[in-house]
C-alpha cells in the first residue's frame, strides 16, 4: 500500500512538475511583427509579378501542409497520394490531411499545420468561403496560402489559387453534350435536363455558367428542349455533390415529365452524378441518354469506353498537383509567386489564378487522353 | 493520501478526468516535441471548440433532465444563416443581426419546449422533426449557397482582448488582468467557504489545505495566463474562450445555486417525486429545451464568426460532439446526474484528444475511431464503477487508508 501510494505521489509530483517546465514560449513580439511585414511585402510583390529579387525563400526539407476536402471521391485521393509522393521526392516533408468534408475539422487542421511550421499551405477547401480567420492566421504566421482546385473566397489569407478553368471546363462539358447528342441521337430538337454540381463549391456555378453559354443560345432556337423547364442553377444543383441526391432528382424527373417522352441528352457536372443519372434512366426503361462527366473517374472512364457514358472530362490531378509544386519550388528558391494574367476577385481582394486547360475524353480519343497514364489505361480493354 | 484528499476537497472521483486531460496534454506535448502546450495552440484549442462547448453546457441540463436535443446543430446553422442573410440583405447592422439570431434561438427553443412540456411528445421525437425542419431550412433561405458574415462578428469567433498598459509585463495585459482576478476570487471564494466552515465542526477543513488549495490554483491559473497571455503580440486569451468562461460560470451557478438548477435535477432524478415535492415539471422541461436552443444560436454566432461567412452544412452533426462531451463528462444517459464543470472537462478531453491527433498529422478518419473508442471507454468506466460500488481507481487510491482508520 505504502509502495503505491509512494508511487502515486511521484506521478502526480513529475506531472505538475512537467506541467509547469513544459512551455518555453516567449513573447515573439518584434520580430514576428517584421516577418508579418515582410511577407506583406513580399505577397505585394509577387502580385504585381515584377520584382523577384528582393524575396528571401525558405530552407529546403520545409514542411508543407496539404489540407484536402475529403478522399470521398477518385480524384481527391490520387491528390493524397500524389502530393505526398511527389513533395517527398522534391525533398519536402509533407504533411498531406483530409477534413472529411466537415469545415471545423478543415479549419482546426490548417491550425495544426501552422503549428507544425509549415511554410506553403496548399488548400483543397470543403466550402471556399468558410475558411476566412484562419488563413489570415497562416498569412499572419508568414505561411504562403495556396489554394488548390477550388477558389478561396471571402479572405485576404490567400497568395494564389491552380486550378483547371472552370468556365472552360463546362463550356467543354456542353460542347460534348452537343457533339454526341448529334451523333447518336440522330435529329433536332433534342430533349434535355440540366444537372449542376454542389452550391457550397465555387466551381459549380461556374461549371454550370460555361455550359450554360453553349446551350442557351440552342435551347433558344429550338435544337434542345429543356422538358421541365428547370434551366436555373439554382434548381439544378445537387447539394454537396451527393450522388444519391442527383438520382432522386432524376428519378422524379423521369416521372414527372417523361411517361410518354424520350430523354436524350443530360448534362451532368461530374462522374459521379453522371453514372447516378445513367442508372436512374436504366432504371425507368430509358434509352440511356448521351450524358457528359467530369473527372475522369475510373468507373466513369470504363463507362465511357464501353459506350454507357457519352463523354467526361479529364482535369488531370497529375497536372494540378505538378502545377502547385512548381510554385512551392519558386517560393522556396525566393522567387515568389509565379506571375500569372488571370485573376478572380474573391469578394475581398484580387486573387492570382493558376488556369490549366482540362480535356474532353469521349470513346474516340481516350487512348490517346490516357497514353501516359498507366492505371487508366488498363480499362481501356 | 489524507493529506491530498483534504487539499483537494473530499469527492475524488470528479478528479478522475481532470487528470486524464492533464495526462493527455502532457503526452501530445511530448510526442508532437512541444506544439501542444504554445499559445497559438491553447488559442486554437479554444477558437475553434469554443461553439461545441456551449452547446455541451446546454446539452448537460437536457440530459439531466433525461432528454436529448437533437436540433442543436441546425438550430445553430439556421441562426447562424438568418444572421449573415439579414446582414447582408437587409443592411442590418451587426449587432442588430446578432439579437435576430438569439431571438431566433429562443423562439426554437419555446418550439421544441412547447411539445415537449404541453403535449408530452418525447424530446427525442420532437426535436428530430426540429433537426429536419431547420436543416431544411438553412438550406432553404440560402439557397445552398455560402453568404459572408460582417466583418465585426470575427471578433466573436476568432477575435482577441486589446493590448494596453505597459509593456513589461511582456504579456497580453488584458489576459493578465483576466487571470489575476481568476486567481483572486478563487482564493476569496475559498476563504469565505473556510469561514463559514470553522463553525462548523463535522467537515472543518484545516486552514494549511485551503491555502495550498488556493496555492496549487495559483500556479494553474499563473501558467495558463502566462500560456495564453505571452503569445504573439495582438493575441490574447481569446474572445470565444472568454464567452465560454463566463457562460460557464453563469451555467455552474444556475445549476448548482438556484432553485431552478435543483429542479432541474429533481426533475431528472425522479420526475414523479419531483412534482408530488411541488416541483413545476411542465415549467422546467420548458425552459430548459428553451435554454439550449438559446446556447444553439450563441455557438452559431461564434463557428459564423470564425468562419467568416454561413455554409448550407454548418452545424450538421455537432449534436453528436455536444452529447459526446457530456457523456465523458460522466452524466448518466438516465439523467439526473451531471455538472457543468465536468462537462467542460469532457469537452475539453475531446478537444485535446483531436487537436493532438492532428499535430501528429493523424487523418480524420483514425481520429473518428480513437473519438469513439475514447467515448465508449469514459462511460463504460463510469458504469462499472456505479455498479460495482466502486468509485474510480483513483477515487480508491485515495480512500484506501482513510477507510481502514475508520473502521
Amino acid at each position: 500500500m505504502r509502495k503505491r501510494t509512494l508511487l502515486s505521489m511521484a506521478m502526480v509530483a513529475t506531472m505538475a512538475l512537467a506541467t509547469f517546465t513544459g512551455c518555453g514560449g516567449s513573447r515573439e513580439g518584434a520580430s514576428t511583427t517584421d516577418t508579418a511585414a515582410d511577407t506583406a511585402t513580399q505577397t505585394e510583390e509577387a502580385a504585381s509579378s515584377e520584382s523577384t529579387s528582393s524575396l528571401t525563400g525558405f530552407e529546403e526539407g520545409a514542411t508543407i501542409g496539404v489540407s484536402l476536402p475529403w478522399l470521398g471521391t477518385q480524384n481527391w485521393k490520387e491528390a493524397e497520394e500524389m502530393f505526398t509522393a511527389q513533395l517527398e521526392e522534391a525533398g519536402y516533408k509533407p504533411l498531406v490531411q483530409a477534413a472529411d468534408n466537415k469545415v471545423t475539422q478543415q479549419q482546426q487542421q490548417i491550425e495544426s499545420m501552422i503549428e507544425n511550421g509549415a511554410k506553403v499551405i496548399v488548400v483543397g477547401p470543403v466550402d471556399g468561403s468558410q475558411l476566412g480567420s484562419v488563413l489570415e492566421q497562416a498569412k499572419e504566421a508568414g505561411v504562403y496560402v495556396i489554394g488548390y482546385d477550388r477558389l478561396l473566397e471571402n479572405t485576404t489569407g490567400v497568395d494564389g489559387v491552380v486550378q483547371f478553368g472552370s468556365v472552360k471546363t463546362g463550356e467543354l462539358q456542353a460542347e460534348a453534350l452537343l457533339q454526341g447528342l448529334e451523333e447518336k441521337k440522330g435529329e433536332a430538337p433534342y430533349n434535355i435536363e440540366l444537372f449542376g454540381g454542389g452550391p457550397a463549391d465555387p466551381n459549380a456555378p461556374n461549371f454550370f455558367k460555361g455550359a450554360m453559354s453553349v446551350l442557351q443560345p440552342k435551347i433558344d432556337d429550338g435544337t434542345l428542349v429543356v422538358v421541365s423547364g428547370q434551366t436555373d442553377f439554382t434548381q439544378c444543383a445537387t447539394v454537396d455533390w451527393d450522388n444519391a441526391k442527383a438520382q432522386s432528382r432524376m428519378d422524379s424527373l423521369i416521372s414527372g415529365f417523361y411517361s410518354d417522352k424520350e430523354i436524350d441528352g443530360v448534362l451532368s457536372p461530374n462522374d459521379g452524378i453522371a453514372r447516378a443519372i445513367i442508372t436512374s434512366c436504366e432504371n425507368a426503361g430509358q434509352e440511356i441518354p448521351v450524358v457528359s462527366g467530369l473527372d475522369a473517374e475510373n468507373e466513369s472512364v470504363e463507362w465511357v469506353w464501353s459506350g454507357r457514358q457519352y463523354s467526361t472530362v479529364a482535369k488531370p490531378t497529375q497536372d494540378l498537383v505538378a502545377k502547385t509544386i512548381e510554385i512551392i519550388d519558386s517560393l522556396q528558391a525566393g522567387n515568389g509567386m509565379p506571375a500569372t494574367d488571370v485573376t478572380a476577385n474573391n469578394g475581398v481582394i484580387d486573387v492570382n489564378i493558376y488556369e490549366l486547360p482540362p480535356v474532353v475524353v469521349t470513346k474516340d480519343n481516350a487512348k490517346s487522353v490516357f497514353a501516359g497514364d498507366p492505371s487508366r489505361l488498363e480499362l481501356l480493354k | 493520501m489524507k493529506y491530498i484528499k483534504q487539499v483537494l476537497g473530499g469527492d475524488l472521483r470528479q478528479y478522475t478526468m481532470v487528470l486524464a486531460l492533464g495526462l493527455l496534454i502532457l503526452i501530445f506535448n511530448v510526442i508532437s516535441e512541444g506544439r501542444m502546450l504554445t499559445s497559438s495552440n491553447f488559442q486554437n484549442l479554444l477558437s475553434g471548440n469554443a461553439y461545441v462547448l456551449v452547446l455541451a453546457l446546454g446539452m448537460l441540463m437536457v440530459i439531466v433532465i433525461g432528454q436529448i436535443d437533437l436540433s442543436v446543430g441546425s438550430v445553430a446553422g439556421f441562426a447562424g444563416m438568418v444572421m449573415a442573410l439579414v446582414a447582408k440583405n437587409y443592411n442590418v447592422p451587426w449587432w442588430g443581426a446578432v439579437l435576430i439570431a438569439l431571438a431566433i434561438g429562443i423562439a426554437a427553443g419555446a418550439w421544441h419546449g412547447f411539445f415537449l412540456s404541453q403535449l408530452g411528445i418525447p424530446g427525442f421525437i420532437t426535436t428530430l422533426g426540429g433537426m429536419m425542419i431547420f436543416r431544411g431550412g438553412v438550406i432553404w433561405i440560402s439557397r445552398s449557397i455560402s453568404v459572408p458574415a460582417p466583418e465585426e462578428l470575427k471578433w466573436f469567433g476568432a477575435g482577441y482582448l486589446p493590448e494596453w498598459g505597459p509593456a513589461f509585463t511582456g504579456m497580453n495585459n488584458s489576459t493578465l488582468l483576466l487571470g489575476i482576478i481568476g486567481i483572486v476570487a478563487f482564493a476569496v471564494a475559498q476563504l469565505r467557504k473556510y469561514n463559514r466552515s470553522k463553525n462548523n465542526a463535522v467537515d472543518a477543513t484545516p486552514f494549511w489545505a485551503v491555502v495550498v488549495r488556493i496555492g496549487l490554483m495559483t500556479l494553474l491559473i499563473g501558467y495558463f495566463t502566462y500560456l495564453f497571455g505571452s503569445g504573439r503580440v495582438g493575441t490574447s486569451f481569446p474572445v470565444p474562450g472568454l464567452i465560454l468562461l463566463l457562460l460557464t460560470i453563469v451555467y455552474h451557478i444556475i445549476t448548482q445555486r438556484t432553485k431552478f438548477g435543483r429542479h432541474v435535477y429533481a426533475v431528472g432524478g425522479n420526475k414523479a417525486a419531483a412534482a408530488l415535492s411541488g416541483v413545476n415539471v411542465k415549467k422546467t422541461y420548458f425552459l430548459t429545451m428553451m435554454n439550449m436552443s438559446f446556447l444553439s444560436a450563441v455557438a452559431g454566432i461564434l463557428f459564423v464568426g470564425r468562419s467568416t461567412a454561413a455554409g448550407p452544412a454548418d452545424g450538421t452533426s455537432w449534436e453528436m460532439d455536444a452529447i459526446a462531451s457530456v457523456f465523458i463528462g460522466g452524466a448518466a444517459v438516465s439523467g439526473g446526474v451531471g455538472t457543468i464543470l465536468a462537462t467542460i472537462v469532457g469537452g475539453m478531453v475531446m478537444a485535446v484528444l483531436n487537436n493532438g491527433l492532428m499535430l501528429m498529422g493523424v487523418g480524420a478518419d483514425k481520429t473518428q475511431v480513437i473519438k469513439g473508442f475514447v467515448l465508449l471507454a469514459a462511460v463504460a468506466f463510469d458504469v462499472y464503477n456505479k455498479k460495482s460500488g466502486k468509485s474510480s481507481i483513483i477515487g480508491k487510491l485515495f480512500s484506501s487508508k482513510e477507510e481502514k482508520k475508520t473502521a
